[in-house]
């Protein structure tokens, strides 16, 4: 099985791309953050972790068109690549066989 | 609606320091983000979070994303870039045609001298290399004192080999001795004829196409030849069993056909015959001496002591011990010279003629090397000169995309183009050329395009040259900033022009080195020539008394008297090119400590001073009115000095020479009778009963009607012999064959790596004539003269001129001052020949320059300067 490198909070960021659709770049995807997980992250560790991302080929990103909201400015829009796709199913694929072969009574609270 | 806006200074700072590439959009992003929790929080916690938020995007925290200029860049040397290399490379060449015909000539001579010189090299290392067992195969010379000969005695090969378990095998070869061949109608002295032992062809690898190796040597009587011998006497290479008469008096039967000797062995014959033939009359072979030295002795040694040279010590010191043990009083050492030496470290006298010199061997490939370099340096330099021009083109590609490997592979790739056509010209120039350099070097040169070392070699050659010459300007010009070259006109550095003008300067050391060594060479040559050697060689025909002509001297005498063309004539034993004989066994009066010292002697008769023009010091010469003089001798100025005796009371001495008492009866005046390398040896003279070389001189202007007349005497007293004769000046002349050669070659690659240089030279001062078009025009709207322009171009030229003299006098002088050590007779060097090798180059380079000088300064300002 191909080993997938991806930690966790590139898994999150990956996730919410993959979320967001074609509506995914730095502020949108540090709002759902924040929004889903109550965590409020440094704008630098979204910023850093989508470039990581696309260094690694999980997203592929494009400038989009300006808009005068931004002054101008164009958002550069982030999109799940294949190979993010299979990364993902890859990793829930492995949780989901994990927590099968996890014995029944391992997670009762009262045991601890 | 009016937005909130983060304050001015932090959006300042995260612009200042965010990394450029993405600035826009986290500038957008955190703008956006401000804005949201604006709304939701309020101003303070907004812009608590938008200065988190910058601070997160600077450096050290911010990743920077890979430059855009990363993406879809090909690799350097994909096909499609390789071939875009070349397409543009080929534009630039078609485009710049007097650039790139001065480029590709320069480079395709450069080569083709390199290679003809290489192949030169080449054969001259490859001598008896082709020996089966060549590194085990040695020569047994000797010196006795400075005396160094190639010779040893009959005994010694197989006496030694009884005694000494490391020598495997041992052959003995005579000295060439000249024979009459007949076959059928023809009949023709052969030169290179050689008494061998029956292990000839078992030690040395000569290829037998016919006959059996192992027997045929054995069987007096019989006879190897060679191909092209059985072609030219029976039309057919296959003449096994056929006879062939020898010296008019005895038949020989062709036992073997061998194939031509290969012309890089120092051995070279014509036929083989057995030594068993020999021993019929020769008293050395009968006896096995040790005291006659008259053979070549080929020693096989087992594999241990070859391959050491402590062991090969051990072994001569072994062979001089039983040499002494076999009663011979005379002290030789003796030295194993291996059989690859033989052709390039040979000094030695009586050896085989033909000899080559490691030192011309070393002094061409260096030759070779420098005109390569100097053809390199002149790609180098037009390149860098025109760097301006390709300024642009960089500027432009760079902005495009290209990176800097890109560029080195461009400039490498145009310049291997240019190395390969200047390959397959200069190729073509060999072929060209080498049936004259052939005729120049006699030797048997080819060049085989279809033999993979040898093409390897080439292509090795032309990368080399390519990469070699390409170097600097991929390097250079690769280097453009594209801002500073696109935005204005580029200044050329400082380093570029001193780069290259040492190499200019490097080229003209180079050709005036070359120069100077040609104009040494001749002198010597000259000097050679001119000197006196002690006797008068202008004139002297000489015939060589073979046949029946030994025993009808006096008939020949007879007939000599009585033709008046013949002014006068000598019987002497041998020609003063090569004096073969000398002993040790001297022994005169007042003699304290038994000689060490060889004397040469020669057998010469009444006329002998009277012919050469010798001049006696004191005594008399030797007359046919003594009736004793057949134990009388003559000595040279040089034996008299080593007999302690002076010319007042040299003559009337008693000498004992060999086994003949006699007494001295004049001295004689040093005469060379060997080449000039060698110094001047003692000589005895003794009176000739026996015969040798009738040597005639002759009215000057009548050699034609003489040599008629010789002939006509010749058949009617030798008719079964064809007539031979030679001039003694044109012998002497050939004693320095080699020099001359040497002389010649210099020559021609003198005059080529001057041309190299200058065709350079030419380009350059195109390119700085061009470059300062508009300075000359304005300097003659001022009024400056023609010639003032002239000088200001030619000013810089000869600057980096002068400069390569001042280098290059002090190498030229050391070099050659070495290869003048080689003569024992050395004309002087003098400064002059450097100062006219230096105003020679300075002329010729001024010369180049002029032409585009002139153009510049003769051109019309108007047009210059209309531009604008």
């Amino acid at each position: 099985m191909r080993r997938t490198y991806l930690g966790e909070f590139e898994e999150l960021v990956l996730l919410i791309i993959s979320i967001l659709g074609r509506e995914a770049y730095g502020v949108t995807v540090s709002r759902e953050i924040e929004q889903q997980t109550g965590r409020v992250v440094a704008f630098g560790s979204v910023h850093n972790t989508l470039i990581r991302l696309e260094e690694k080929g999980f997203v592929k990103s494009e400038l989009g068109g300006a808009t005068t909201e931004r002054g101008g400015r164009r958002k550069r829009l982030f999109q799940v690549t294949a190979l993010g796709k299979t990364a993902l199913a890859d990793i829930q694929q492995l949780r989901s066989r994990l927590w099968k072969l996890m014995p029944d009574d391992t997670l009762k609270l009262s045991d601890i | 609606m009016n937005t909130p806006q983060p304050p001015r200074w932090a959006k300042t700072l995260l612009r200042w320091l965010h990394p450029e590439n993405t600035i826009e959009e986290v500038e957008g992003d955190l703008d956006e983000l401000y804005v949201y929790a604006y709304e939701r929080s309020g101003k303070r916690q907004a812009l608590l979070r938008y200065l988190l938020n910058v601070v997160s995007v600077l450096p050290p925290f911010v990743r920077r994303r890979p430059s855009a200029a990363k993406y879809n860049q090909p690799f350097s040397l994909s096909p499609d870039m390789l071939k875009n290399y070349f397409k543009i490379a080929w534009r630039n060449i078609v485009r710049q045609k007097a650039y790139s015909v001065l480029n590709i000539a320069g480079l395709s001579i450069g080569m083709a001298c390199s290679i003809l010189i290489l192949l030169w090299v080449q054969n001259e290392l490859s001598f008896d290399r082709f020996h089966a067992r060549a590194d085990q195969l040695f020569r047994l010379t000797c010196s006795a004192g400075d005396f160094k000969t190639a010779v040893s005695a009959a005994g010694m090969a197989r006496g030694l080999q009884a005694q000494l378990p490391q020598i495997k095998g041992g052959v003995r070869i005579s000295k060439p001795s000249p024979m009459l061949f007949e076959a059928g109608e023809k009949k023709v002295e052969e030169k290179r004829v050689f008494y061998a032992d029956s292990n000839f062809l078992e030690v040395f690898s000569f290829p037998l196409l016919a006959g059996n190796a192992a027997t045929a040597l054995k069987d007096p009587g019989a006879i190897f030849i060679t191909e092209e011998i059985a072609e030219k006497y029976y039309g057919t290479s296959d003449a096994i069993g056929k006879t062939i008469r020898i010296n008019n008096n005895e038949n020989f039967v062709i036992a073997g056909i061998l194939a031509n000797t290969p012309s890089n062995s120092h051995l070279q014959f014509d036929a083989i015959i057995p030594m068993k033939t020999m021993a019929r009359w020769s008293q050395d072979i009968q006896n096995e001496t040790w005291g006659n030295f008259n053979f070549y002795t080929y020693l096989e040694l087992d594999a241990k002591t070859a391959a050491s040279a402590s062991a090969q010590q051990q072994l001569t010191q072994q062979i001089a011990k039983i040499f002494k043990d076999r009663g011979q009083a005379v002290k030789i050492d003796f030295q194993l010279q291996p059989l690859t030496d033989i052709h390039l470290h040979s000094n030695l006298q009586i050896d085989l003629p033909g000899h080559g010199n490691i030192q011309y061997v070393n002094v061409f490939f260096v030759v070779a090397l420098f005109i390569l370099i100097v053809a390199c340096i002149n790609f180098m330099n037009l390149a860098t000169a025109r760097s301006e021009r390709r300024a642009k083109e960089v500027g432009l590609r760079k902005v495009v995309g290209a990176n800097r490997h890109q560029l080195v592979f461009q400039f490498l790739g145009e310049s291997l183009i240019f190395s390969f056509l200047s390959l397959v010209i200069a190729i073509g120039i060999v072929c060209l050329l080498l049936p004259v350099f052939t005729m120049l070097t006699e030797k048997t040169l080819a060049i085989h395009l279809l033999d993979g070392k040898l093409l390897l070699s080439l292509i090795g050659i032309a990368v080399l040259t390519g990469l070699l010459s390409g170097s600097y300007p991929a390097l250079f010009l690769s280097g453009f900033a594209p801002v500073k070259v696109l935005k204005g006109k580029l200044r050329v550095a400082g380093g570029n022009l001193l780069f290259r003008n040492a190499l200019v300067v490097t080229q003209f050391v180079v050709a005036i080195v070359l120069l100077v060594g040609t104009a040494v060479v001749y002198k010597q040559l000259d000097f050679i020539k001119k000197r006196n050697l002690g006797f008068d060689k202008s004139n002297l025909l000489y015939l060589p008394m073979s046949g029946e002509l030994g025993e009808k001297k006096q008939a020949l005498k007879a007939s000599l008297a009585q033709n008046p063309l013949m002014e006068n004539f000598t019987v002497i034993s041998d020609l003063p090119t090569k004096l073969e004989s000398g002993t040790i066994d001297v022994i005169w009066d007042g003699q304290t400590t038994r000689n060490q010292v060889v004397f040469p002697s020669l057998d010469v008769d009444e006329n002998f001073v009277k012919v050469f023009k010798s001049q006696v010091l004191a005594g008399r010469g030797f007359d046919s009115a003594f009736s004793g003089d057949s134990s009388s001798y003559i000595v040279n100025e040089k034996a008299m000095q080593i007999m302690g005796m002076n010319v007042s009371n040299a003559v009337g001495q008693n000498l004992t020479f060999g086994e003949r008492k006699g007494t001295i009866i004049g001295v004689v005046k040093d005469f060379h009778f060997k080449s000039l390398q060698y110094a001047m040896e003692p000589l005895i003279l003794r009176l000739n009963k026996w015969g040798g070389v009738m040597v005639i001189r002759t009215t000057a202007g009548n050699n034609e009607q003489t040599i008629k007349a010789l002939e006509k005497i010749n058949q009617q007293l030798n008719p079964a012999f064809p007539f031979t004769f030679g001039f003694l000046d044109k012998d002497l002349d050939n004693l320095y064959r080699s020099e001359q050669q040497m002389g010649s070659i210099f020559n021609l690659f003198a005059g080529l790596a001057i041309f190299i240089s200058c065709l350079g030279l030419y380009g350059l001062s195109a390119f700085m004539a061009e470059q300062r078009t508009k300075e000359i025009g304005v300097r003659k709207v001022l009024g400056a003269t023609v010639a003032g322009v002239v000088g200001l171009l030619s000013r810089d030229f000869l600057k980096l001129i002068l400069i390569a003299i001042v280098i290059a006098a002090p190498i030229a002088w050391y070099a050659m001052n070495k290869w003048l050590e080689g003569f024992a007779y050395q004309t002087t060097l003098e400064w002059w020949v450097i100062a006219l090798a230096g105003m020679l180059a300075t002329a010729i380079a001024l010369f180049t320059i002029s032409f585009q000088s002139i153009k510049a300064a003769l051109m019309n300002p108007v047009k210059s300067l209309r531009s604008e």
